[in-house]
């Protein structure tokens, strides 16, 4: 027993500099296969990577051209399309002073239109009217900052015809993705910003929303009734 | 030199060793990655297939199918009631109006003590008997007649109260039939019968860990103005009650009913047939004077008899009232929204008026989460109260329904000290974990009383009585708004009244009888003892015995004297499945239950959790170059109901980028330490 130890704990001392190559010995359908599984594996990374580079690069790409659409609806062009094939226009511009946070929101909350940037929850106030305006982000692209603001931050809302809304951060919080009376119209003229939770989870798909509210700090002025029109089904 | 050797060898095998574990380890790193990515890539793939799950606010779950061209479903339901029992017959009817073969799959409720015990399968003049299965065989079966383009029917049952019928093949502007029929007891409490018939199975709130969610949510189609619900039902009653007849109504539908005798009516719906939106009922009570003490029906069958008893305890005298806790439980979640809130609120409001100084209260709301109004329960004071009730004015319904997180808190097992404690659960009971609520309310109700109370217009009838029964309390029912005082009235009457305990059925010796339930439970005022038995002989006598406030109750059935009634059989073995699938919550092998419940239904042609209904029409039909498509037929949104309080959703803020980006960089990182591997060991 006490000489095996020996020779073992030998081997380690008299490890030969350049050990002899041994891989030869290998058959050639081992090295076959391991060849394949690395390419196969390259390849397979390769996609799995492009695919999530290319969800941020898109994203962060389409508010550049988004801000060229935007200047076109500040000079008075009605739902001006920021890409020839787009099925979503941006509806203002909301911005965070103290963080240096700029982003153009689009019309509607669906996938479609928020791979591109946040979406206006269809039904509720547009930002910078008067009632609730719901904006809806992902959180490892556009809203992401939302983990950053505390209560007081401020946000401005540029609108469509170029006025400016401001509005202070009253709170934040976790809710379930069912709390859908958030986006009720009724009370003061706010934003409620809502992204998935936690930040840091992996996939997408979880039940928890964080959400933040903003209230106005000045007063809003109410849009006419074209709002109301289309928020009465959603109460 | 033999040592170098050794030396050398030796350092070959090590180096080999490591090698091949760090090749296991990365071949077993590379399987997981790409196994992962593969199923990724499939669920994305899937999940774009599918219609988008989440996203607007507006937008429902689950698609509700193609609305012009897949098949239209009516149902005709006709009941014959004898007495106690009524035997039901369900016709559904397929109809393709389109130009393409269809398979269709149809999510649907019955009563939840419903013993299916006959499927039929109609093809133009021919008719083809069911024949029940254990589950998975059955799904073979149809899946197999499916395949080959033959006719086939399918029952499955997915909760004691929701069943699937699956058509497969249904032709080209073809009608397929699919007749069902089932027994069941009738409820009799406070000197009323009532038959009920729910038409829809109400949207679901699914929490974690329910596996078969995707089989009791059927799509459900968005109300809108102009477009008339779809799945209408006709109604026919023939009924016997067996004594001359008193009062009868329908509190939630039109009727007409034709007097044919003292005793019989003939009643069906006054506006030929109504969408499946809601439940059914019929209550009717016998003629002053002639209400039914004892009912004792018998049927032979196969060499032993099968019997049905129904014995009322005489009414029980007012007792001293005793100070109580009640814990009011209400449900605030999205599905009550609209009809039911206002139900559920005004109900709890009379309770709370109802309440004694001496007695102690509190209030629990639940949806997404739980909160009581008071931390522990407080003198019900009118001060206390008043407060109470403006809370409860004030609570809104929305969110999810978490339920175990209400009931943790009302049976939180804190003693009540020496008081009565009454746990009073108002809901539309519209979730789909049910079992999980079954084993919370076992464990952890102690000393106290649960009661539930049904509200809406599509209460989840299985988890009202299951969770009453294993609460030790009873459960009601309230409809509309307009019978808010008097079901509270009765229920009330209920909770005061002193409870007829320990009951005890002993049967003569010779009658070597198996009665279930086995062990009855504590009956309120009004409730009767309803037990089923098989017996060997109808001799001698049974002596059903129970105790109320201090004195003892007896009655002596004389087992020959029974009347004869058809079904019993049916209704035994109903029973004794209830009793066995009990068991299990109790610590019962699950296998053992299994094998025993697929024996049974098979012995009485029932469906269960573990056996299902086929009927397979053996000609071929559809040729197999036409291709068969799925259409899961959507229900209505049951009445009351708000539909955006219950499908709305929040958007979902999330991409999968930063899991691209993860699992990518890993697969690039262990092909190019693969790659550089292999060039330094070549």
């Amino acid at each position: 027993m006490k000489r095996e130890y020996e020779l073992l704990l030998g081997v380690e001392c008299a490890w030969p500099p350049a050990p002899p190559p041994i891989a030869h010995r290998r058959p050639r359908a081992v090295r076959g296969l391991r060849l394949a599984l690395a390419i196969a594996l390259l390849a397979l990374g390769g996609w799995q990577f492009g695919r999530g580079a290319w969800i941020q690069a898109k994203a962060w790409l389409a508010q550049v051209l988004i801000a060229q659409a935007w200047q076109r609806t500040l000079a008075g062009e009605r739902h001006a399309k920021p890409w020839p094939w787009a099925d979503t226009w941006p509806v203002a511009r909301l911005s965070v002073p103290s963080l240096g946070i700029e982003r153009y929101v689009l019309e509607g909350s669906d996938g479609a239109a928020m791979a591109f940037g946040p979406g206006h929850l269809q039904g509720t106030a547009l930002p910078g009217e008067r009632g609730n305006s719901v904006i809806g982000g992902h959180r490892d692209t556009h809203l992401a900052f939302l983990r950053a603001l505390r209560a007081g931050d401020e946000i401005v809302v540029e609108t469509r015809d170029g006025r400016r809304a401001r509005y202070a951060v009253r709170d934040t919080q976790v809710l379930d993705r069912h709390d859908v009376w958030v986006a009720e119209q009724k009370g003061p003229a706010r934003l409620t910003l809502v992204t998935c939770f936690p930040f840091d989870a992996l996939r997408a798909g979880g039940a928890q929303r964080y959400v933040v509210r903003a209230y106005a700090t000045d007063e809003l002025k109410n849009r006419g009734g074209e709002r109301a029109d289309r928020t009465s089904h959603l109460l | 030199m033999k040592g170098v050797e050794k030396k050398n060898l030796a350092g070959k095998i090590a180096f080999d060793l490591i090698v091949s574990v760090a090749l296991a380890a990365a071949m077993g790193i590379a399987a997981g990655i790409a196994l992962a990515g593969v199923t990724l890539l499939f669920a994305s793939q899937a999940q774009a297939a599918e219609p988008p799950q989440q996203g607007t606010l507006l937008l429902r779950p689950r698609a509700a199918g193609e609305p012009l061209s897949a098949p239209l479903l009516s149902t005709a339901v006709a009941f014959h009631v004898s007495g106690m029992v009524a035997r039901a017959r369900v016709v559904q009817t397929f109809r393709n109006p389109g130009n393409e073969w269809y398979e269709g799959v149809y999510v649907f409720p019955l009563p939840e003590n419903s013993a299916v015990d006959r499927l039929r399968l109609r093809i133009g003049e021919r008719v083809i008997e069911g024949e029940i299965q254990e589950r998975a065989a059955a799904q073979r079966t149809y899946a197999a007649a499916r395949t080959q383009g033959m006719r086939a029917a399918l029952i499955d049952q997915e909760r004691p109260n929701i069943f699937t019928t699956q058509v497969a093949n249904i032709g080209p502007q073809e009608t397929i039939v699919v007749e069902l029929e089932y027994q069941e007891v009738l409820r009799y409490r406070d000197g009323r019968f009532s038959l009920r018939f729910p038409m829809v199975v109400g949207p679901r709130y699914i929490p974690r860990g329910v596996e078969d969610a995707a089989r009791i949510t059927p799509a459900v189609l968005r109300p809108q103005e102009g477009r008339p619900p779809v799945n209408p039902v006709s109604i026919r009653v023939e009924l016997d009650a067996g004594v001359p007849l008193g009062e009868i109504s329908s509190p939630y539908h039109r009727v007409d009913v034709k007097v044919l005798g003292e005793a019989r009516r003939e009643i069906a719906l006054a506006d030929g047939s109504t969408p499946a939106n809601r439940d059914f009922e019929l209550r009717w009570s016998p003629r002053p004077g002639s209400a039914p003490q004892l009912a004792w029906f018998t049927e032979k069958q196969g060499g032993r008899y099968y019997a049905l008893l129904m014995l009322l305890p005489p009414a029980a005298t007012q007792g001293a009232r005793l100070p109580r806790e009640v814990i009011f439980v209400l449900d605030t979640s999205g599905s009550m929204a609209g009809a039911s809130i206002r139900q559920a609120r005004e109900a709890l409001e009379l309770a709370l008026a109802r309440l004694a100084p001496a007695d102690r209260f509190n209030v629990i709301e639940f949806n997404s989460t739980a909160q009581a109004l008071f931390p522990q329960a407080q003198e019900a004071s009118p001060a206390q109260v008043q407060r109470a009730i403006g809370w409860v004015r004030g609570l809104e319904a929305r969110g999810g329904t978490e339920m175990a997180a209400a009931l943790n808190l009302a049976l939180d097992g804190r003693d009540a000290g020496g008081r009565v404690r009454q746990v009073i659960f108002l809901t539309d009971g519209a979730i789909g974990n049910e079992e999980q609520l079954f084993r919370l309310i076992r464990s952890r109700l102690g000393g106290s009383r649960l009661f539930t109370v049904g509200i809406g217009s599509a209460p989840n009838s299985h988890f009202m009585s299951k969770a009453a029964q294993l609460g030790r309390g009873t459960f009601s029912y309230i409809g509309r708004i307009d019978e808010v005082g008097e079901k509270m009235a009765a229920l009330f009457a209920r909770l005061e009244a002193p409870v007829l305990t320990g009951v005890e059925l002993r049967w003569p010796e010779a009658a070597r009888a198996e009665a279930w339930p086995a062990r009855i439970p504590d009956l309120y005022a009004g409730e009767p003892v309803v037990v089923s038995a098989a017996l060997e002989r109808l001799e001698g006598e049974l002596r059903v015995s129970g105790v109320r406030a201090g004195q003892v109750w007896e009655a002596r059935v004389p087992l020959a004297a029974g009347a004869g009634s058809a079904g019993m059989g049916s209704l035994w073995a109903r029973a004794k499945v209830a009793s066995l699938m009990d068991s299990m919550r109790e610590g019962a092998s699950q296998d053992a239950v299994r094998e025993q419940v697929i024996a049974l239904a098979i012995a009485h042609r029932l469906v269960t959790q573990y056996t299902s209904f086929v009927a397979v029409d053996r000609t071929p039909a559809r040729t197999s170059d036409e291709r068969l498509k799925l259409a899961e037929l959507p229900t209505n949104l049951p009445e009351g109901w708000e539909y955006d309080k219950v499908f709305g959703e929040l958007p979902q803020g999330a991409t999968d980028s930063r899991f691209a980006l993860l699992t990518g960089l890993l697969c690039l990182l262990v092909g190019a330490w693969m790659l550089r591997f292999r060039r330094s060991a070549v």
